[in-house]
Parts: C-alpha cells; structure tokens; sequence
C-alpha cells in the first residue's frame, strides 16, 4: 500500500496564536503540571483500590466512551441530519426550536430516569428520593412543550413581520 | 482494497457531514472554559470534603462560618450537575475532531488522542457515578465509589492541564470574541480546509477513479450534502449558533434550579428533581443512614445505655439524666450531607468541650468519637481540636424542641459546625481525649 501523502491533506482545523516564549513555558508548565496529577492518580488507584476492581472501572470507561461517541453522538447526528433533510419549508429558526427543546428534554430524561428506576427498585430510607419523579418529569415535559409552542408561536410572527417590512428583515440581517 | 484510503475516505466524509455552525473552535473554548470551571469548582471543593474526612496530620479546618461545608459541598453537587449540559456540548463542538484524518499522524499524536480518550471517558464516568451516588444507586458500580471518584478526579484535574497545554495557541487564538470572528461576525478557520467540500479528489479517487459518491455511504452522504447545515454567510448560521448556546444555557438552567433547592433554600420551590427534599423524614429531617440498618436499636433504647468519656486513664460515664443535668446549650447548625444535601436545624444538649473538660482534656486534644454502629467505618471518627473548642459543637439531644428520633441518633449524637453530616456521628457510645 502507498503512503504518499493524500492529495487533500494540508493545513486543517482552526487557526493557532504563534508561540511566544511565554506561552511555550505556559504549555510546558501545563503539560508538566498534568502528567504530575496523572501519576498521583496512579498511585492513589495502586494504594487505595484493590485490583480485584480495576476491571469494574475499566469497563464503565470505555463503555462510557462507546456509549457517548459511538451510540449517543451518532443518535444525535442522525436527528440532527433528518430534521434538517425532512424540515421541508419549515423555516430554520423553528427547527432550532424544536431541535433544543428535544435536546433539553433527553438531558433531564438522561439525568432523572436513573431516579424513578431507583425509587421503584427501592431506597434505604423514604426521605432518599422522597418526591414522585415520575410525574415531575410528565410536568417538565408538558411545560417545555407549552413554552416551545409559545416560541415558535413568538418566532413566526417575527418571521411574518419582517416579510412584510423588508425594510427591517434587512437592518436586521 | 485499499482500505486505509477508504477509511480517510470515510472520516473526510463525516467530518464534512458534521460541519454546523455551532461546531468551530470559538464554540470549544467558550463551552470549555466554563466547563474547565466547572471541573475545578468540583475538584477544590471535593479535596476540601475528602480531606475533612481523611485529614493529613496537622491539617487545621475552618470552623467558621458555620454553613461552610453546606456550601462547599452544595456547590460540589451542583457544579457536577451543571457538567452534564455541559460536556455533551464541548464533545458536541468537538466531534469532528474524532473523525480527523490520518487517525494518528506521529507518536506526540497518539499520545495527544489517548489523553484526549482518557480525559473524555473519566469526565463522563466521574459525573455519572458522582450523581448516581446522591440516590445511592451503589449496585450499578462494580467499585468503591469514594476511592475511584477519588482517583478520577485527579486523572481529570490532570487530562485537563494537558489538554489546555497541547490546545493553548488554538486557545489563545479564539479566546477573545474580537479575534475569533471576522469583521462580518463569522469564526475565522483556517482557509484551505478539506472538509469545505465533500467531492474533494482523494487518493482513492486518484488510484481507483471512484467518486466520493460512491457506494452506499457515499449516496448516503451525498444526499445529506444536498442540504448541507447554513454555513457564513448565510444568517442562518447565526440563528444556529445562537440556538445552541440558548439550548445550553437553558439546559443548564434546568437542570441546576430543578434540584439546586437540596443545597440552597432558596430554590426549595422549584426543587422537583433532586434526590433530597428538605423538611421529610422524622422530626421534618432527612435521614442517611437509619438505626434499623447501623443495627443499633436495641443498645440506643436500652435504660442502661451511657456515654463514657475518657482521657487516659480518667474516665466518666454519663447516663441521659446527668447528660441532662448539664448545662444545656443551643446551636442552629445544618446538617450537611457529602451528597449535597443539607438543612438546619435548632441542636440541644451539653457542649462537647464541658463533657470532655469533666476528664481533664487539654485544650489542643484530638478526640475520638465511637458511635454505637460497628457495620461501618464512619462508626468511629476523629474531631480536631478546632471543632471540639467550638462553643456550638454539641453532644445533642434534643433537635427543634424534641428528643432526637432513634433515626437522628438518639439517645446523643455529635453536631458540629462547618462538617460533613458523615462525621455528625450518631448513637453516641464513647468520647476519647487523644492527648
């Protein structure tokens, strides 16, 4: 197999600050600082864990790494590219709308269903997880849709007013 | 075959797929300099409550003021929690990162990538474990949790100083707003970029003549191409930029206000999610551990139950009624949980300091408290001298005008300002004066 350089290949990604002598000793300092932390991280984990749990903790993090890159990332990159292909003449400002409100609805999904679970598996004591979650989120949900539907309301008037005055559809750009 | 070219097929493909407005290098650093504050409120404030806990010898503690640690730790929590937004959009504003092409181009590369994957997946770890363990959803980790969020925390503090180390001229370069955009307001980056378009001639192209567009994943994302995300100029790509910060800011907002009234009165109103509630539990007190599970029931409500204070070779014994018979004193003191949680409460008993004076205890003694539960290693713990001075510190009895519930450590437990509830010992057995 050839390893000459790919045609596109070249400068990519963001622009860089020229290195100054300071900022050189700044990343040094950092880098140093870093691989310090990393080793007392080492031999705390060698000290105070029995190796009987390194596999444990092995697995949670490449699992973490797999669900969030490899499930999570991916699932949101789908969504993102269909709502954007099937959005049709939906105006973009309300498919940002609705894009944020979903995305705000799985992060507390994400945060609070381990609760409810926990709350129906059982708790040490009645004042752990002392509220009904469940319904809490049926609320939140119900909520976000109300002031969703209130923005994109909010949003298509704007939208209608600037058609009719383009005068200030174009001071605002 | 030609695999590896097709794999650089495959990434130029993504990445170019992945490019939104909201994904370039000035997004990173305004995301991730909250983040990085974010995860150092959270390491300051987890050293202090480690190290309360688990002091190096000579360590000396603030006892003042008084709602110190309910601070300290209600931040802890909460910072945590506000690192869920967060991370997912400093990986969101990344993500094309992991599509880079070559996969590694040297050793210094390799390095750079692994630490980035460590730092990712102990971040992610960290803030799971550290809010699944406020409910005490303990059967999901095959770990120690105190230990390894522990140890996490140091790999994280470390990653980060890296990470900023090897990126600092990216952000030095997109740190201030007025050098990032351009004068029409759009990030500058650099010009020749790859991934601007998708049918670039590749070196699969050049040795086999098939177009980026073939195959399935090339239909595929050809056909996400047709409609690629707004790019500048295009107003659109403001309105994109601007949607994600507000989803953020409002995600953040959300779940921070939606459980921050555990820690902060002030948000007891809106409290709907937190794993904690102020005013449940007996006596309108949350409880951690109950006196059914620390298996002290019987030995708290027997008559002849007594403390033992030591010193030495000194030693006095004190039954309810002579705890009684002391000079009683009255403290308004929160109970502060690692967990985050806390609440106040009005504390009665005698001073710690007049019960361990009764056996003669120097000024600067440590003293040893010895709970009557044996099934965990908070059933013994150590007070400084700084905390067994304080005129608040308490062996209390009485909390809000009524005998301690069994659950709140009857017959006497320790309340002290400026602690973690863990060291709050209850089912008070034996007082000794370490001299």
């Amino acid at each position: 197999m050839s390893v000459t350089p790919s045609p596109v290949a070249g400068p990519e990604g963001p622009l860089e600050a020229p290195e100054t002598e300071r900022m050189r000793r700044w990343r040094v300092v950092l880098i140093a600082l870093g691989v310090g932390l990393l080793v007392i991280a080492a031999v705390t984990l060698l000290n105070d864990i029995p190796p009987s749990r390194y596999l444990g903790i092995a697995v949670w993090l490449v699992g973490a790494l797999i669900i969030h890159d490899g499930i999570a990332a991916m699932i949101v990159f789908g969504v993102a590219v269909l709502l954007r292909r099937t959005g049709g003449r939906i105006p973009f400002a309300v498919l940002a709308i609705v894009q944020g409100a979903i995305v705000i609805a799985v992060i507390v999904s994400v945060l609070f269903i381990p609760e409810i679970i926990k709350k129906h598996i059982g708790t040490a004591n009645p004042t752990v997880l002392p509220l009904d979650y469940l319904l809490n989120l049926g609320v939140f949900y119900v909520v976000l849709a109300a002031v969703t539907a209130g923005a994109i309301v909010l949003c298509l008037r704007m939208l209608k007013r600037r058609e009719a005055d383009p005068q200030e559809a174009s001071e605002r750009g | 075959m030609h695999v590896k070219w097709r794999i650089q097929r495959i990434l130029h493909q993504f990445r170019h797929a992945l490019a939104t407005p909201s994904r370039n290098p000035r997004m990173a650093v305004v995301i991730g300099r909250l983040l990085a504050a974010a995860f150092l409120i959270c390491f300051a404030t987890g050293l202090y409550s480690h190290f309360l806990q688990d002091p190096v010898p000579g360590m000396v503690f603030p006892n003042r003021p008084t709602w110190l640690y309910q601070i300290t730790q209600g931040t802890h929590i909460t910072a945590g929690i506000a690192c869920f937004p967060l991370l997912f959009a400093k990986l969101y504003a990344v993500f094309p990162e992991l599509f880079r092409s070559p996969p590694i181009r040297s050793f210094p590369h390799f390095l750079e990538r692994a630490s980035i994957a460590l730092f990712v997946s102990a971040s992610l770890v960290q803030i799971t474990i550290g809010l699944l363990n406020t409910f005490q959803f303990y059967s999901l980790f095959p770990f120690s949790f105190r230990h390894t969020h522990y140890v996490l925390s140091y790999v994280i503090i470390g990653s980060l100083a890296i990470h900023i180390g090897v990126k600092l001229p990216i952000i030095n370069r997109y740190w201030r707003k007025a050098d990032a955009l351009d004068a029409d307001g759009q990030v500058v980056v650099t010009e020749d970029d790859p991934d601007a378009r998708l049918e670039v001639p590749d070196e699969l192209r050049r040795l086999t003549g098939e177009p980026q567009t073939a195959g399935v994943t090339g239909r595929i994302f050809a056909w996400i191409d047709e409609k690629p995300a707004p790019n500048a100029p295009d107003p659109r790509a403001k309105t994109s930029r601007r949607g994600f910060l507000a989803t953020v800011g409002i995600a953040v907002a959300a779940v921070v206000g939606l459980t921050a009234g555990q820690s902060f009165r002030l948000f007891d109103g809106v409290n709907v999610f937190a794993p904690r509630k102020n005013g449940t539990g007996p006596q309108g007190l949350p409880v951690n551990k109950t006196a059914r599970s620390a298996d002290v029931i019987d030995r708290a409500m027997s008559p002849d139950w007594k403390l033992t204070v030591t010193n030495g070779a000194t030693s006095k014994s004190f039954d309810l009624a002579a705890l009684r018979a002391l000079p009683q004193h009255e403290s308004v003191l929160p109970i502060a949980c690692v967990e985050g949680w806390s609440q106040y409460a009005t504390w009665r008993g005698p001073r710690l300091r007049d019960l361990v004076d009764a056996v003669g205890a120097p000024t600067g003694a440590n003293v040893r408290i010895r709970s009557l539960q044996t099934n965990s290693s908070y059933g013994v713990t150590m007070m400084q001298p700084e905390f067994v001075r304080d005129e608040t510190t308490l062996v209390a009895l009485e909390v809000d005008g009524g005998v301690l519930d069994i659950d709140h450590g009857y017959p006497a437990r320790i309340i002290a300002p400026a602690r973690p509830g863990v060291l709050q010992t209850k089912w008070l057995s034996r007082l000794e004066v370490l001299s």
